[in-house]
């Protein structure tokens, strides 16, 4: 179970209390001014310094999104779901589209599908070196905290020549998407790619295999394979548990049947396999988008789709950089969705942010929190 | 990708045999999308009889969707299997109804330890209360918050 045993008061920022051994604990709050990125709380209740309570209280930055899915035409919610995360911004918004088309009946034409590819598996790795910049600080390695950064420009620019858009593109449209490669895109592309796996090869060195990080993370924060599947939890926490899944393979869409990639999985389920599984993947979405350039098929790019949402109901889902993005979409005939259900990765993983803290450190508490790579805007929606 | 819905039939038939009066609605929607429509009672121990028997240990969501024009709330719970490698691409939903004045039905927390989360949101968003829920409290609205559930199709917006 996820729960505490033991509510802790909402009410109490920082309070004594006795616990059943009668040793003394120390209830406090975590948040929800920025900690590392983004806005939330944690109420840790801590024996000495040992964590003996933990209870998520999310919502800080809940925008009703659902509420104003239902109140918009379906194209107009492009912009909006894309906003919980920016820093993953299009696998949102394809989970949206591939949603809206299985209703609507609406085949995409190949290239689109691999145009939507190549922005989602950008997405990944600006998602994931973003998490890792912010572990960076999470753990006081400044370097971890400028590179990161200054490497997720390589691939803003290239979503910039794509798209015309840094961060949010809403690139994504039923049927397609909206522009085609420009000219030069696939020598940049593959010239950016190569230059950054040498990164990557830095990035181990000075972070992944110093002990710095190697002695703060193995073995903390571990989460089972049995709990982690128990808890429904997605992505690489999920992966970090030893569970080769990955929507990827597993319900395969857009162009991912037709590329050769692989599924990174770690056994432990500790702070450092999660990390890992982060750094893996972002090696294969390097090889996913110098073949996507190489092997894009020519044709059109994107299919007239009504702006209608037929009478349907659809759960489509794609592998977003934190897990799986799901929408539970009902259509009536109109242009708005009776129904549009968003659950996203972090939200998913909020409920193993319990399950990895407890009978920790304080001390480790970032480790062991940030590895989840949990966006309290995302979870929120 | 075949089109054959034969896992799903399977399924369906398995469910069927041991809940011949408590499965009141089946539906195959594509290839790896079926919904199945349980009784507010039985509710239980068809989600036991999926999770033990048939391997759906894997809790990818709850919905709660209002028809306030049919008078009622429908919670969908989207399970789906991570030991059965085959089943991978497959989500069930897991399909209750309760009337819109008396929303009140057994929590499932006991059988997927993974729907807390989301049971809590149903709870404030549509004022659905989860009874053996462990926790039934606010989640993402603020303590202070006493309006009514705020996704309920009979609240409006300014703007709507």
């Amino acid at each position: 179970m996820s729960a505490p045993a033991k509510p802790v008061p909402l009410t109490t920022v920082e309070s004594t209390e006795t616990s059943d051994s009668g040793a003394q604990t120390l209830t406090l709050s975590v948040g929800p001014q920025h900690s590392g990125s983004g806005h939330m709380r944690l109420i840790v209740e801590v024996d000495g310094d040992i964590i003996v309570n933990v209870a998520p209280d999310p919502g800080y930055v809940h925008r009703g999104i659902e509420k104003i899915i239902e109140l918009r035409n379906i194209i107009k919610s492009i912009p909006v779901i894309e906003r919980p995360s920016i820093i993953d911004a299009s696998n949102l918004n394809h989970a949206w589209v591939r949603s809206i088309e299985e209703i609507q009946g609406v085949e995409v034409p190949r290239r689109g599908q691999y145009l939507r590819t190549l922005l989602n598996e950008m997405n990944r790795i600006m998602s994931h070196l973003y998490w890792l910049s912010i572990y960076g600080v999470f753990l006081g390695h400044t370097t971890m905290f400028m590179w990161p950064l200054g490497d997720r420009e390589l691939f803003i620019d290239l979503a910039e020549k794509l798209t015309g858009a840094r961060i949010t593109y809403s690139y994504l449209v039923p049927g397609g998407v909206r522009r085609d490669l420009p000219p030069g895109f696939a020598e940049e592309a593959v010239k950016r790619t190569e230059y950054f796996e040498k990164r990557l090869k830095e990035y181990d060195r000075i972070f992944f295999n110093n002990p710095l990080f190697t002695s703060r993370a193995k073995g903390i924060g571990v989460l089972s394979k049995e709990k982690a599947i128990e808890l429904g939890c997605t992505g690489p926490t999920l992966r970090g548990s030893g569970v080769d899944a990955d929507l990827r393979k597993d319900e395969p869409y857009a162009a991912y049947p037709e590329l050769d990639f692989e599924v990174s999985t770690r056994p432990d389920g500790d702070s450092f396999s999660r990390a890992m599984v982060h750094m893996d993947e972002m090696r294969e979405s390097c090889k996913i988008i110098r073949q996507i350039v190489k092997k894009i098929p020519a044709g059109p790019i994107r299919r007239k789709a009504p702006i209608v949402l037929p009478r349907g109901v659809a759960y489509g889902r794609v592998e977003s950089a934190r897990g799986e993005c799901s929408f539970y979409l009902i259509g009536e005939g109109g242009d708005k969705p009776y129904r549009a259900r968003y659950i996203t990765g972090s939200y998913r993983n909020m409920a193993a942010i319990p399950a990895v803290l407890l009978g920790n450190r304080l001390a480790d508490m970032p480790t062991a929190w940030w590895s989840i790579d949990y966006w309290p805007v995302e979870a929120d929606r | 990708m075949s089109l054959s819905h034969e896992r799903e039939d399977d399924l369906i038939r398995k469910l069927k045999e041991n809940f011949p009066s408590d499965i009141k609605e089946t539906n195959i929607i594509r290839r790896g999308r079926l919904e199945v429509t349980a009784t507010p009672e039985k509710i239980k121990d068809v989600a036991v009889f999926l999770r033990d028997t048939l391997g759906f240990d894997h809790p990818n969501g709850v919905s709660a969707v209002d028809y306030n024009r049919e008078n009622r709330f429908e919670i969908v719970y989207h399970i789906s299997s991570m030991r059965i490698k085959e089943m991978r691409d497959l989500v069930l939903d897991l399909k209750e109804s309760v009337p819109r004045n008396a929303p009140r039905v057994g929590s499932l927390v006991s059988v997927w330890s993974g729907v807390e989360n989301y049971e809590r949101e149903s709870f404030e968003m549509f004022g659905i209360t989860f009874d053996g829920h462990p926790r039934l409290e606010k989640l993402f609205l603020t303590d202070n918050w006493d309006g009514p559930p705020p996704l309920r199709k009979d609240i409006r917006f300014p703007t709507d």
